[in-house]
């Protein structure tokens, strides 16, 4: 075989083997794709289905008796709206001061003549290993004046040692060369921050910024220990509420005439909070990809 | 003379003024106290709105008592989500003023000294709960108190009726022409025809002649033909051998779990009875699926009317009468829920007003004559007054409904009260299902037991978690009941049981029924 021949034969066969490669990451991604799918397209189905149908339990991934009427009735509670507001505020707020906090502590950590820098990093560390139990944790906050206070909703969610440490990583990475060229040009140290390292970052707080906000909208353990006012109920919680059907022993209450039941409402509001996520994520991916790439591999 | 005649005046009436400032005592209490604006009641929410100050259930309550009652939001989770927040509200010194207790919470509470002690007040101040409970009652939660004192920490739940039962498909009985079964051969014959006679007349061989849920729940009334003390699938403590012993490591479970095991294997269980979950199982007795099932007679028109709402059928639910398996005469029955179960308890305070206001809102959950007032509710949120006069339920509707705090229904109930409130929510359009569910709820009454661990504390338990959950108990009888092992694992189960600490708690759960049964 001449050695043309040799190489066609061999780029074929790492074609094929690329080929089947990307076959079966695809396929798996596919497969896991639907498999993650498949409970929101139930909860879907169960939303638009009929009271009988639900009461059967019958509904799998095809509505029953198809009906808005679960949706209409969960969409006119203006508690729901509410709430959803109270969240989206928290998100907010909560992320454009996670993102400031977090680039004012991570960027003098990444700098090497910053002297307290691996101290505080140790301590840093610390809390990302262990975590303050629930009683003092509860005794802390409630001192503070943070019970039924809507700022519970933020502070403590707006420092988290590992997201402090991936933009850590980010920052050390970046050119020292332009920052020196942006001191000669006669920028101070927060005039570098804001107006040269900080417009170059939009990976890494993209990155960083989706985790507080996923955080964020997601939080449930904090609200149930430290809201118990319903005007402060941020979206998890009053979803709780209301996906919580109870006690076993049902009362003898008069049966309502309607045509929806516990379970259609919990899956309404079930995608109701889960459709935000899924709506703002695509347009976030490409650098919530690159983002996490280049925190995980610095050290 | 003169003189000894004036000491002794002197003594009578330095004598009559020290009885006069004891007898006075009390008094002065009830006249120095300022009852406070609002008071913090707290028990299970199953997703009603919260009771909020200057609401309309705070209003409710202010008119009855002279003081308001909130209820903030707080998460039930089959009661451990509510017992976490309460204990660590405790911790933070700012509990409830009255919380409900779960499992067994209160015992840690009292020892903490968190509780006030209610010993002193119950009969000033919360007379109808006093003669609601009753002296026998009473005297078996002083019996209970973990400081050895005899005081009283709690008040308890005065539940006097059989609540619990199987339902078995008259309609389906007649279908296929079989009588009310009353012995386990005929019950047996009855679940075949259930299995093979298609009762449900939809040309498929869909039914279920019964079952239950996940972790071997909710078919007691199959265990209970062995004379097996369980409660919603938890075994109990009852009489064995002349011997308070838990019911799952008897013979009469030995032989239970081999009965279940042919019935399983034969199809007349449910093929997926140990996976179900509540809403699988409810979904297939609403789908006019299931043959007898277990649950609560009271609420049985609320499945009748699903039946019917999904499949047009008209389902009569009747009560399976308590029947003796074979070898076991005598021992069937149905385990009759009782008195005495810890229900409130007030967080301790030395303020006096507080003190009486808690007991007052207490007094309100036993006294009968404000009963059909608090069950009808604030006017707007629970009822409606009709042109005529007459009050009619508003339909219940979680998202514009505040809990109700204080209820009486929750507290005390017997058959008499919930015949009356299945009255109460009877229509032209669900009378024929609400009628089965009265009759069913009286014809019950007839086959309840109380068992002799009735009431027995689960500090019996404490540091042998697992035998409180039960978890080799649901390990072993599933896969026994599922045919994966043999019977003979059983015996390997009870050696395991009493190694892993059930000898301990043998004798702790013996020494209380020793201490209960003391003159």
């Amino acid at each position: 075989m001449s050695t043309i021949a040799k190489t066609k034969n061999n780029h074929i066969q790492s074609t094929r083997s690329e080929f089947w490669y990307t076959f079966t990451i695809t396929a798996i991604l596919i497969l896991f794709g639907i498999l993650t799918a498949v409970p929101l397209i139930s909860e879907l189905a169960l939303s638009l289905s009929s009271k009988a149908a639900s009461d059967m339990n019958a509904v799998t991934l095809w509505p029953i008796g198809f009906t808005f009427d679960s949706w209409t009735h969960m969409l006119s509670q203006s508690t729901l709206w509410r709430s959803f507001l109270i969240s989206v505020a928290s998100m907010v707020l909560g992320v454009a001061a996670a993102l400031i906090i977090n680039m004012l502590m991570a960027y003098p950590l990444a700098k090497d003549d910053f002297p307290l820098r691996k101290a505080l990093m140790l301590y840093l560390i610390f809390t990302m290993i262990f975590k303050a139990p629930t009683v003092p944790y509860y005794l802390l906050v409630t001192g503070l004046g943070l019970r039924n206070n809507f700022l519970v909703l933020i502070l403590p969610h707006i420092l988290n040692a590992y997201n402090l440490i991936v933009m850590r990583s980010f920052f050390r990475a970046f050119p020292r060369d332009v920052e020196e060229a942006a001191e000669i040009d006669g920028c101070g140290k927060f005039g570098t921050l804001f107006r040269i390292v900080m417009p170059s970052s939009k990976p890494v707080l993209m990155t960083v910024g989706l985790y507080y906000g996923v955080t964020l909208w997601n939080q449930h353990q904090n609200p149930l220990m430290f809201i118990t006012d319903p005007k402060l109920f941020p979206l998890q919680l009053r979803i709780q509420q209301i996906v919580s059907t109870g006690a076993e022993i049902e009362a003898v209450t008069k049966v309502a005439n309607v045509n929806y039941t516990a379970n259609t409402l919990s899956a309404v509001v079930v995608l109701f909070a889960v459709l935000p996520v899924l709506v703002v994520y695509p347009f976030i991916q490409k650098h919530f990809t690159k983002g996490a790439m280049v925190g995980s591999v610095k050290g | 003379m003169k003189k000894t005649v004036s000491r002794i005046m002197a003594a009578l009436m330095v004598a009559a003024l020290f009885v006069t400032s004891f007898a006075a005592a009390p008094k002065a209490l009830a006249e120095d106290y300022v009852l406070p604006e609002y008071i913090e009641f707290q028990r299970d929410n199953p997703g009603y709105l919260p009771a909020e100050k200057d609401g309309v259930v705070y209003n409710f309550y202010k008119d009855i008592l002279g003081f308001g009652v909130i209820m903030p939001y707080i998460e039930w989770n089959g009661g451990a989500t509510y017992a976490e927040q309460i204990n660590l509200r405790n911790t933070a010194k700012d509990a409830p003023d009255v919380y409900a207790v779960v499992n067994g919470m209160e015992h840690q509470l009292i020892l903490d000294g968190s509780l006030l002690d209610l010993t002193d007040y119950l009969q000033e101040y919360a007379p109808h709960c006093w003669e609601m409970v009753g002296e026998d009652v009473w005297n078996l939660i002083r019996k209970n108190d973990p400081t050895g004192e005899g005081r009283i920490w709690y008040v308890p739940k005065v539940f006097d009726y059989q609540r619990h039962g199987a339902m078995i498909r008259q309609d389906w009985l007649d279908a296929v022409g079989k009588k009310m079964p009353t012995t386990q051969d005929e019950l047996v014959e009855v679940l075949r025809a259930f299995k093979t006679g298609d009762p449900n007349g939809n040309g498929i061989a869909d039914e279920i002649p019964t079952g239950g849920r996940q972790e071997a729940r909710w078919m007691d009334f199959l265990f209970y033909e062995y004379g097996i003390a369980m409660f919603e699938g938890y075994p109990g403590w009852d009489i064995y051998d002349g011997e308070l012993t838990y019911s799952a490591v008897t013979k009469n479970m030995r032989d239970a779990l081999q009965w279940l095991s042919e019935l399983y294997a034969e199809g007349l269980i449910d093929t997926e009875t140990l996976l179900n979950s509540k809403t699988d199982w409810d979904g297939k007795v609403s789908a006019d699926r299931v043959g007898i099932f277990y649950h609560l007679p009271q609420t049985d028109y609320v499945r009748a009317l699903n039946v019917f709402n999904a499949t047009g059928h008209k389902a009569q639910f009747a009560v399976l009468p308590a029947i003796d398996a074979n070898g076991y005469e005598g021992c069937g029955f149905y385990q009759a829920v009782q008195s005495g179960d810890p229900q409130y308890v007030v967080r301790y305070t030395e303020d006096k007003g507080r003190i009486i206001a808690c007991m007052k809102a207490i007094d309100l959950a036993y006294n009968m004559d404000y009963y059909m007032t608090i069950r009808l509710g604030p006017e707007g949120m629970y009822h409606k007054v009709l042109p005529d006069g007459t009050k009619e339920y508003i339909p219940e509707d979680k998202m514009a409904q505040e809990r109700m705090p204080i209820s009486v229904y929750d507290t005390v109930s017997n058959a008499e009260i919930v015949c009356n409130m299945l009255e109460e929510v009877k229509s032209e359009e669900n009378a024929w299902a609400v009628d089965n569910s009265i009759r069913n709820v009286k014809e019950i009454q007839q086959y309840g037991r109380v068992i002799a661990g009735n009431n027995i504390p689960s500090t019996i338990y404490e540091d042998y978690e697992d035998i409180s959950d039960r978890t080799l108990y649901v390990q072993y009888a599933s896969k026994i009941i599922a045919g994966e092992w043999p019977i003979e694992k059983f015996d390997e189960f009870v050696e395991k049981w009493y190694k892993s600490g059930g000898t301990e708690v043998t004798e702790r759960a013996r020494e209380w029924y020793a201490r209960m049964t003391a003159e």
